[in-house]
């Protein structure tokens, strides 16, 4: 085995939760979050700040983690795709992308999703220039972006409370003791 | 049957047990307001009893033909009467969106298996070697590597067509390309692997390599492959088509004619997610293969060649794949290298891809040669098409014997010929190699022919739009060729395109930088051939189906979800003819152990033929459905109607069952409802050497309108607005297809506009990386206007046609025409990169006395007395292919009849001049174009070596 450079122990908050992982002293911040932590929705697309794909915010800010060392951001707060829903309520950004076409593949979408999650944390109405510019950071070779901003404008507007949240299938049920979903009515062969 | 008919006359009195209250849907909420997690949102059911509640028809999205209220212009479709107004023509996120949003979607590089290890494979220095030795002592030795292996461990070949087969897991004797696959090393992380690389000891004999296709026409000292008696001469041509039809008497006295010379550079998928690949043995020595595949199907076949283990021996699963468009779709050599390795070291094993290593093994679309020879005559009929494409297909076959043909036989319609000539010649050269890309084959003669239309309308001074309207292939004919056309929304996609765009005010009227331009496209839905030929008939695509007590639908399908949304697809089929709510159907299409053999994701065909495979299942389950609501209510099927969850008499919705009634009598004595469904494209197509190429069950049509900025001074081209219409026959998810539209355009833009791989002086590849191989960025996007046109095609599902590569054709004509319009410069070189542009205009400038790019003349239209005649044939052709396409009209029509001949005789005993040849006379030898060359040369097994 060839020697690697001494293991440190790296600590931070992932996603609320306080994770300390056992890296070495030059990790990358993408393969510390993907190989140690598990967090493997944030992808590797080119591992050259080319594409995007590994957006995840730092304290707030859309970072690309395959060009920052995991030693950068010791003890800071991380944001990663795994990270936006609550529970089983997914974020608005979340669903407005699967309702307007805003993910194909869905290999870019969590780096898309942080970028538009940011931007939206900063400003409630963003316009379509301003959600370009947002996400002109993030290559995207399915959807021609189109559809990725009707997605960002449509979040931003239930953000805004402008429009209800949908309600998706996962979304839960309003009724805590649901009946089956669909019992007979009678037993089978009753006419007989 | 006496039996039932008694049933039916009973019917009232048997169904008094069964009268029900359905009511309306209404919307249910706790008290207090408040959520909880986890419990599904289910539509309330329709089973009436307790909960008397159905959802209303959707009458909205249930054809007129059946008493329905969606409109059908294009008359009705067989599958009319399986519409439940459940999901079809409904805008639907993708049934797999969630895992998507939520990161749990897993792509190759997400499979992580205990114990895995790292493998990397090493790659050849140079362009073109030979290996005289490999000594791999020292990378054994080091500490942390568990196998290695080399082409000696894998000599099978295997290729993605049959009738090539030239590539082998590591190369065996010699390397044809920079990057190209020399061995491979797992090791216990990934710096002891890259380490190990280093260590092999290879004595290499350098042979002179090969990188302008034009040049691989010639014979070679040491061609890069040997196909022994079939080999042209000692050349590099892989392969070589030679097709003329019609009466070439025709192309004489044109009133006009175009002749482009095109150079266009080879482009990238470029999809986002790199190749990755993990390959596991279990302990009962089964190979467990994780890969991104979109045609899952001719992997296994090849690994079982290759691995020399029977094909029940190894589960491939398909992964999530991050982008496709044609890049995933070869069986790959790393692919082979993860299971050597894997089965050496008895560990999983893991190889991912870097950026890099993505463009050595490319597969993207062929740089070409190409001429096109037009001409038209004097009533602006198109008398002649004349292409030669000569092809550059780097190192190996992949998909190239096709590509070669489809360079020319995708140019036969949309418009009716006089004559069609062809000669295409795809060579080997030491660069990465050619395979399919979105639009395969089709885009750049495409590209070609639409800017020589433009060209010969300007010559004639008619409207482009008018032009090609005059000239367009009705509904159901054949064309020059053989195929069969059946639905055609060409024309519709025009005048929308037409209208949208408000083209009559723009064109040839805008000031100079500014223009507008058309292209159309053609592309089929479908290969009418599966490339594996089995003697056998077996059927292209087929779908399993299970249902179990619980209601729920498993569908089982091997078909590959590439991001295209073809698991939505197949999961809305079912819930529209079964009238079920979508999230009651749940799709298993990862892995081939359970899935039943599907051919894969290439040629725009899951849609058309796996959905239609799915509606047989459906149709099936349906059935037996409907018997035991019979049995039950005493009323036959023909009376029921399926809706959401309830099955009742048509007359008196009271009276019915719930789906799960009738389910559960159906399962009486028999457990789980079980039934497949399968698709077999009909014979069609000549009997031509090379006539099922470009054979498809139905075809795309498509219109696109672009709109660009030229600043003059620099060259930089933005192109600003698309309207952009294609006849998708029926979007069975209008979301998705207009999502395919745009993403179309955007790959095309990038390759009109941007997109090139560099190869260098010294042939080698100089941007394998997503920096500078430039992929549009949001800010390169125009805003694209998706028009979708339903021609509703007779044999598709629910009438739908492909509408994944289709889009993709017309934008790039449409972008050239509109630089033409812009700065009146026609350039044929692509990229339009600003460098390439500036040069034509310069050029242009000087032709003109030297005036100022300032000053350039913009190109003005004044109509010539032809335009009119052009327009009254076109509202001519209008109503007789509004009647063809209703089927009011069902008389033959085959191309030619604009030119006067009779549909119903063969055109050959009616014009003397009208042959239809695959192969060159002798006379013709002399004029044939760059590619045409290829015919110069003799087949070994005609030059007596059979070697
Ligand atoms: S992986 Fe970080 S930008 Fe591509
Ligand atoms: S959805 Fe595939 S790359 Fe964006």
């Amino acid at each position: 085995m060839i020697p690697s450079a001494p293991k440190t122990i790296w600590s931070a908050k992932v996603n609320g939760q306080d994770v300390q992982a056992i890296a070495p002293s030059n990790a990358i911040l993408l393969d510390v979050l993907r190989d140690e932590v598990g967090m493997l929705g944030v992808k590797r697309g080119c591992d050259l700040g080319t594409c995007g794909c590994c957006t995840v915010l730092i304290d707030g800010e859309p970072r690309l983690s395959c060009l920052c060392l995991a030693g950068q951001v010791e003890g800071q707060e991380i944001t990663t795709v795994e990270g936006l829903a609550q529970g089983a309520h997914l974020a608005p950004i979340q669903t407005c992308f699967a309702t307007h076409g805003g993910s194909q593949c869905g290999f870019c979408t969590p780096g898309f999703l942080m970028s538009a999650e940011a931007l939206l944390n900063e400003n409630e109405q963003p316009s379509r220039d301003e959600i370009a510019c947002a996400i002109e950071g993030n290559l995207c070779r399915c959807t021609g972006y189109q559809q990725i901003v009707d997605s960002i404008e449509a979040a931003a507007e239930i953000k805004r409370g402008d429009a209800p949240a949908p309600t998706p299938a996962s979304d839960p049920h309003p009724n805590p003791h649901p009946e089956g979903p669909d019992e007979p009515s009678m037993p089978p062969g009753h006419a007989r | 049957m006496n039996h039932r008919c008694h049933l039916v006359m009973q019917g009232d009195l048997m169904a008094g047990g069964y009268r029900q209250q359905p009511g309306a849907s209404s919307a249910e909420t706790r008290k207090d307001g408040k959520r909880v997690a986890g419990k599904q949102k289910f539509p309330p059911p329709g089973s009436g009893g307790s909960r008397p509640v159905m959802a209303p028809r959707d009458l909205d999205s249930i054809p007129e033909s059946v008493g329905g209220k969606e409109p059908q212009p294009a008359g009705s479709h067989i599958h009319d009467r399986y519409r439940t107004g459940t999901e079809v023509g409904k805008p639907r996120a993708l049934v797999d969106s969630h895992a998507k949003v939520t990161g749990q979607a897993w792509y190759g590089d997400d499979v992580r298996l205990p114990n895995e290890i790292i493998g990397k494979i090493l790659r050849s220095p140079h362009h073109y070697a030979k290996i005289k030795s490999i000594d791999t002592s020292k990378v054994e030795a080091l500490p942390g590597v568990l196998a290695v292996a080399t082409g000696a461990d894998a000599p099978n070949t295997f290729g993605v067509l049959p009738v090539t087969k030239d590539e082998h897991a590591m190369a065996v004797e010699k390397v044809r390309h920079v990057g190209d696959l020399v061995a491979c090393v797992a090791a216990v992380d990934e710096a002891t692997a890259m380490e190990a690389l280093n260590l092999f000891e290879i004595e290499w004999e350098v042979l002179e390599p090969v990188f302008d296709p034009r040049k691989g026409l010639e014979d070679q000292d040491e061609p890069i492959h040997w196909r022994g008696k079939y080999h042209v001469g000692t050349t590099n041509v892989q392969k070589r088509v030679f097709q003329e039809f019609g009466d070439r008497s025709l192309v004489d006295d044109p009133t006009a004619s175009s002749h482009g010379k095109w150079r266009m550079e080879g482009v990238h998928h470029g999809f986002t997610e790199p190749h990755a690949v993990v390959a596991h043995w279990d302990p009962n020595g089964r190979l467990q293969l994780y890969t991104p595949q979109q045609v899952p199907h001719y992997a296994h076949r090849a690994l079982s060649t290759v691995l020399e283990v029977p094909m029940h021996q190894i589960n491939v699963i398909r992964t999530f794949v991050g982008g496709g468009f044609g890049g995933k779709s070869d069986p790959f050599p790393h692919e082979m290298c993860a299971a050597i390795l894997s089965r050496k070291a008895g560990r999983p094993v893991r190889i991912n891809f870097t950026r890099e290593e993505v463009y050595w093994i490319n597969r993207g679309r062929h740089p070409s040669y190409i001429e096109v020879k037009m001409t038209a005559d004097e009533e602006a009929r198109i008398s002649g098409f004349d292409i030669d494409a000569l092809i550059d297909g780097g190192g190996f076959a992949s998909f190239g014997h096709v590509t070669s043909y489809y360079n020319g036989v995708l140019a036969t319609a949309p418009y009716e010929l006089g004559s069609f000539h062809y000669t295409g010649a795809r060579v080997w050269t030491n660069k990465p190699a050619s395979g399919a890309m979105r639009g395969h084959g089709a885009v750049n003669t495409r590209c070609a022919v639409e800017v020589g239309l433009d060209e010969m309308a300007e010559q004639m001074q008619v409207d482009p739009i008018d032009l090609r309207l005059a000239n367009l292939l009705p509904p159901h004919s054949r064309t020059i060729s053989g195929f069969r056309i059946t639905s055609n929304g060409m024309r519709e996609a025009l005048e929308r395109v037409r209208e949208g765009s408000d083209w009559d005010s723009k064109f040839r009227q805008m000031p100079l930088g500014k223009g507008i331009g058309i292209g159309c496209g053609f592309f089929i839905s479908g290969s009418g051939l599966p490339i594996h030929w089995d003697p056998n008939r077996f059927p292209h695509a087929t779908v399993h189906m299970q249902i179990d007590m619980d209601g729920g639908v498993t569908v089982h399908t091997g078909a590959a979800d590439i991001g295209q949304g073809s698991t939505t697809a197949v999961a809305q089929v079912v819930s529209e003819v079964l009238a079920l709510p979508i999230e009651m159907i749940h799709v298993r299409s990862h892995e081939s152990d359970t899935s039943p053999v599907d051919l894969g994701s290439y040629s725009s065909r899951v849609t058309f033929m796996n959905a239609n495979a799915a509606i047989r299942a459906a149709l099936d389950i349906r059935e037996k459905l409907l018997n035991a609501a019979w049995e039950m209510l005493g009323y036959h099927p023909d009376v029921l109607v399926l809706n959401d969850r309830r099955i009742y008499y048509k007359h008196d919705p009271a009276v019915g069952v719930s789906y799960l009634e009738a389910l559960h009598k159906a399962q009486e004595d028999k457990g789980s409802l079980i039934s497949s469904g399968a698709y077999r494209s009909p014979p069609m197509g000549g009997v031509h050497k090379g006539a099922a190429a470009g054979l498809a069950p139905a075809y795309s049509f498509s219109a696109y309108v672009a709109e660009v900025d030229v600043d003059v001074e620099t060259g930089l081209v933005a192109c600003t607005n698309v309207w952009a219409a294609h006849d998708c026959g029926k979007a069975l998810n209008p979301l998705a297809v207009e999502g395919q539209i745009i993403g179309s355009c955007h790959m095309g833009l990038g390759q009109v506009l941007s997109e090139k791989m560099v190869y260098g002086r010294t042939g080698h590849l100089q941007n394998p990386n997503l920096l500078e191989y430039k992929i549009p960025s949001i800010h390169e996007m125009p805003h694209v206007t998706p028009i979708i046109v339903e021609s509703s095609d007779p044999e598709g599902p629910f009438g739908a046609k492909e509408a994944g590569e289709g889009p993709l054709l017309p934008i790039l004509p449409a972008v050239v025409n509109a630089v033409y319009d812009a700065i009146g410069v026609r350039i044929r070189d692509l990229p339009l990169t600003p460098d390439v542009v500036w040069k034509a205009i310069t050029a242009k400038c000087k032709a003109l006395d030297g005036i100022d790019e300032t000053e350039l003349p913009s190109p003005r239209l004044v109509h010539s007395p032809l335009q009119p005649t052009l327009v009254a044939r076109g509202q001519e052709h209008k109503e007789r292919d509004r009647k063809r396409q209703r089927s009011e009209d069902t008389s033959a029509y085959v191309n030619g009849v604009l030119f006067g001949f009779d549909p119903d005789r063969p055109l050959e005993d009616q014009v003397e001049g009208w042959k239809s040849a695959v192969e060159p006379v002798p006379e013709q030898l002399a004029e044939l174009g760059l590619a045409g060359k290829a015919w110069l040369k003799k087949e070994q097994r005609q030059m007596g070596g059979d070697q």
